[in-house]
């Protein structure tokens, strides 16, 4: 009788970790390179490691995490849903600070979608996703080079975040907002705001070398000494690309468009 | 030993083992109605949100002289609705209400003024609203799955019965009525 009790238990115990299996493989699970997830096979392994490059040195300097994933099909949900869901299911960003993004391509919804976290809402209001899509991705996709899309969307994306933590955006950068609408990026313009960012990074390492930092040994909100490049080490670790979520979570901020 | 000290020590046992189990049920409804409330909460902000974002809209808008007066009447007085709202059914009959507010206003004024979709002030309040609708049906949502954990707390044995000592009483959905979800829905093409 103990054994049949015990027996049926057990059962019970493998019933219910079955369940929890079944709800949790809705979504797939992150690759090794948490950062890019190419679940579709559309993205060139150039792109893929320049993406992977681009993300993993945002997150060693901000702990924002800024996470692209492509899949085949959304089985039918929205794609904001979708994006919201799993962003939430990966935990991505840190749990405090909800400093997460999911950079979402459906291939054959032919969809895009970002999906931004509470704590990056400021730094990325939904206009100005939706313009990043527009400005950067929607001519590449729509052309069917997933590749150069995904790489100038996420790389504008995680510039826009860089500010948001007290750091410069890459060099080659134009942010956004300096784009003009009504004349969709002239050369001229591109070339003027390049210079002008040069000026402005060249006047400010020459004004750190001669004063002091005005906020002294700080960016990113007090959060990190120093800056630069050595990065320490931030929760999932930094060795051999095995990253992973922070817990964070998303409230359904973010952008999208059809292509 | 005597007997009696015996069962007078099982006695306080079995009391202290039910008053600690009062006091552990008690604290997890108090957090279970802590989120149903940061829930709640959540939907109003993101209510008032978007009433923050219609007088950017009329404003872009505006500048298209004289815009669609009539049709806006109804979204300035759907707003006051919800603003004014102050339980979770108020609130989600408001909301829909608004929403078939607003949804028929941008189309009045689409129609009227084909060019406003082009322009880019337009196309980023557009993203914005759309935005904040995903955010309702975000908060919306988890609203209700907060709710619905919290109900069956109540609601269980032998939980209803400290439940009802102490007054918890069920929370209302926020239901929203068939066919206004997806609204305000305005396509680029």
């Amino acid at each position: 009788m103990k054994r049949r009790c015990c027996l049926l238990a057990l059962i019970g115990v493998i019933l219910c970790l079955c369940g929890v299996f079944v709800s949790a493989a809705d979504y797939p699970s992150p690759t090794e390179r948490f950062f890019v997830n190419d679940f579709a096979g559309v993205i060139e392994p150039e792109a893929e490691d320049e993406i992977f490059s681009h993300a993993a040195a945002l997150y060693q300097k901000t702990t924002a995490q800024v996470v692209v994933v492509t899949v085949h099909t959304l089985n039918g949900e929205e794609p904001a849903d979708y994006a919201l869901n799993l962003g939430r299911e990966w935990g991505i960003g840190q749990k405090k600070e909800n400093n997460g993004v999911v950079v979402l391509l459906a291939v054959s919804e032919r969809q895009i979608y970002i999906a931004v976290g509470y704590g990056l809402e400021g730094a990325l209001p939904d206009s100005k996703t939706g313009r990043i899509i527009d400005v950067y991705g929607l001519d590449d996709l729509r052309e069917g080079d997933f590749s150069a899309g995904l790489l100038a969307i996420s790389k504008a994306v995680i510039n826009e975040i860089y500010p948001e933590y007290g750091q410069t955006p890459e060099e080659d950068y134009v942010p956004i907002d300096e784009i003009d609408p009504s004349e969709e990026s002239s050369v001229m313009d591109s070339v003027i705001s390049w210079i002008i960012l040069l000026l402005i990074v060249f006047l400010f390492l020459r004004r750190r070398r001669f004063f002091r930092p005005p906020f002294p040994g700080s960016f990113g909100g007090g959060f990190f000494g120093g800056g630069g490049f050595s990065g320490g080490s931030f929760g999932g670790g930094s060795s051999g690309g095995g990253f992973s979520g922070g817990g964070g979570s998303f409230g359904g901020g973010g952008a999208g468009r059809g292509f | 030993m005597k007997k009696g000290s015996v069962v007078l020590i099982g006695v306080l046992a079995v009391i202290v083992l039910l008053v600690l189990a009062l006091v552990g049920t008690y604290n997890g409804l108090v957090t279970q109605k802590e989120a149903v409330q940061k829930a709640q909460s959540q939907i109003s902000t993101q209510l008032q949100r978007r009433a923050d974002l219609i007088p950017n809209f009329v404003a872009t808008v505006k500048g298209y002289s004289d815009y669609e007066q009539k049709t806006y009447t109804a979204v300035t007085e759907a707003r006051a609705a919800v603003a004014k709202a102050s339980t979770v059914q108020e609130q989600s009959a408001a909301n829909d209400e608004l929403n078939r507010a607003i949804s028929v206003w941008v189309n009045a004024v689409t129609e009227a003024y084909p060019d406003l979709k082009a322009s880019e002030q337009y196309i980023a309040l557009e993203t914005e609203l759309a935005g904040t609708e995903n955010r309702i049906a975000v908060a919306r949502k988890d609203y209700n799955d907060a709710a619905e954990s919290y109900n069956i707390a109540v609601k269980r044995f032998p939980r209803n019965l400290i439940a009802g000592m102490f007054g918890f009483g069920q929370v209302d959905y926020f239901e929203s009525q068939a066919g206004t979800e997806s609204v305000p829905q305005v396509s680029f093409d």
